[in-house]
C-alpha cells in the first residue's frame, strides 16, 4: 500500500476568499505537503537537493474542488498526502487533500521533473532521472512505470474546437520577488495567481456584453489544469492571453502565460466554472 | 558587445542587466564578464571552466551552439544569457 501522512492545519483567512479556499493556497499547502511526506518517507526536499543534487520543478497539475470549503466551516483543514515516483523515476508525483467538514475536499495531483542539478549557486540543472538510492526509498506499490501525461493538451484542443468563444483579453505582468522561490524562479502556483488575474480582468471587462462570464466571479472555479513549459525568471516580462470559452455547459477559460520569446507559451492553465443551468459536475 | 543579463542570474552581477563589454568573440567576452563578476564565474562555468550546459546564449536574438561562442561579436552585438531551468 503507498504510504499516506495525514496531519492538520488551522484555518486563517488568508487562505480563502469570499467563494472558499484559495486554489493558489491549496498548491502552496500542497506543495508544502509533498515535501512533508518525502522527508517523512524517503529524503527532505533540502537534503535532496544539498545533499544529492536533485531538484525538482514542478511540470503538471491538477487541482479539482468538491464542494466549496469555506472559512467559517471549520477551526481545521485536514491534510492527505502521498507520493510516488513514475516513467522510471522520470517523475515525481504528489497527490494532496485538502479536506473540510462533510468530506468535502481540494484534491491536487502534481506531476514534477527530477533535475540533476549542476552544483552552482543558481541551481541550474537539467532533467534527470531519481538517482537509484533515491528511488530504493520508495516502496513497490510507490513506483509506477507508465509516465503521467498531461491532460491540457486535449482539453485544450476539445475546447477550442467544439466550444462556444466568449471573449479574449490580454494582463501583461512582471515576475517579482515575493512571487519567486529560492533560485529566483517563480514558485509554480503564482501560474494560478496570474492566470486567475487575467480571468477577472477579461470578466469585468466583457460582462457587460457578455453576461455569463459573471459565473467566474460569482462561483469558484471547479477544476484547474496547469501544464509548464519554461518558468519565468525574477524580473521576466510576460502576460496572461485569456481566452473564455462554454464548453459542455461549463465555462472555461484557457489562460497562456507567455513571454517575451515567439515560441510557445511557458505555462497553460484552464480554468472550469459551473454554470447555473449545470445540474452534475463529472 | 552589449551583455543582457535575466532572471536568476541578476544576483550574481549585482542586479545590473546590460553590461558593456569590450571583447573580440561572445566567448571571450563571457569569460571577461565573469572575470569582472566574481560570484557570476562558477555559475557560468564548471570546475574545467567550460559554459554550463544550463544557460542558452543568444548573439543578435540568434541561439548559439556551444562551438560558436568563438563567434567575433562588434561593439554594437547583442548578447543575452538565459539560464534555462532551476531546481529550487
Amino acid at each position: 500500500m503507498p504510504r499516506w501522512s495525514s496531519y492538520e492545519i488551522p484555518v486563517d483567512t488568508g487562505l480563502f476568499t469570499p467563494l472558499g479556499l484559495q486554489p493558489a493556497a491549496v498548491c502552496r499547502l500542497g506543495f508544502n505537503a509533498a515535501g512533508r511526506w518525502l522527508a517523512r518517507h524517503v529524503i527532505s526536499h533540502r537534503r535532496l537537493v544539498a545533499e544529492y543534487r536533485t531538484g525538482v520543478v514542478v511540470w503538471s497539475a491538477q487541482l479539482a474542488f468538491d464542494e466549496p470549503v469555506g472559512f467559517f466551516d471549520a477551526d481545521w483543514l485536514e491534510m492527505r498526502v502521498t507520493g510516488r515516483v513514475r516513467g522510471a523515476g522520470t517523475q515525481f508525483e504528489c497527490e494532496v487533500e485538502v479536506g473540510g467538514p462533510l468530506d468535502t475536499r481540494a484534491r491536487l495531483q502534481a506531476c514534477c521533473v527530477p533535475l540533476r542539478l549542476e552544483g552552482d549557486p543558481a541551481l541550474s540543472g537539467i532533467p534527470a532521472r531519481l538517482g537509484s538510492d533515491v528511488m530504493a526509498a520508495f516502496l513497490p506499490d510507490e513506483i509506477e512505470a507508465r509516465p503521467h501525461r498531461s491532460p491540457v493538451p486535449g482539453l485544450r484542443a476539445a475546447v477550442v474546437r467544439h466550444g462556444a468563444a466568449l471573449a479574449r483579453g490580454r494582463m501583461p505582468f512582471l515576475i517579482h520577488r515575493h512571487q519567486c522561490e529560492v533560485a529566483d524562479q517563480w514558485f509554480w502556483p503564482e501560474a494560478i495567481s496570474l492566470a486567475a488575474g487575467g480571468r477577472e480582468e477579461l470578466v469585468q471587462a466583457e460582462a457587460e456584453r457578455v453576461p455569463v462570464l459573471l459565473s467566474a466571479l460569482r462561483t469558484p472555479v471547479r477544476r484547474l489544469d496547469l501544464l509548464f513549459n519554461r518558468p519565468f525568471f525574477l524580473f521576466d516580462e510576460g502576460a496572461v492571453c485569456s481566452s473564455a470559452y462554454e464548453w459542455e455547459g461549463r465555462l472555461v477559460f484557457i489562460h497562456e502565460l507567455v513571454g517575451s520569446e515567439k515560441d510557445q507559451p511557458r505555462a497553460l492553465v484552464t480554468e472550469q466554472f459551473s454554470l447555473p443551468t449545470e445540474r452534475a459536475w463529472d | 558587445m552589449i551583455v543582457h543579463v535575466n532572471g536568476a542570474l541578476l544576483r550574481f552581477t549585482d542586479y545590473r542587466r546590460v553590461i558593456s563589454v569590450d571583447a573580440p568573440t561572445v566567448g571571450a567576452a563571457l569569460t571577461r564578464l565573469a572575470d569582472e563578476y566574481r560570484p557570476l564565474h562558477p555559475v557560468l562555468f564548471d570546475r574545467r571552466g567550460r559554459l554550463r550546459a544550463t544557460h542558452r546564449i543568444f548573439l543578435n536574438g540568434e541561439l548559439l551552439a556551444p562551438d560558436q561562442l568563438a563567434s567575433p561579436a562588434a561593439d554594437t552585438d547583442s548578447v543575452e544569457l538565459l539560464l534555462a531551468i532551476s531546481g529550487g
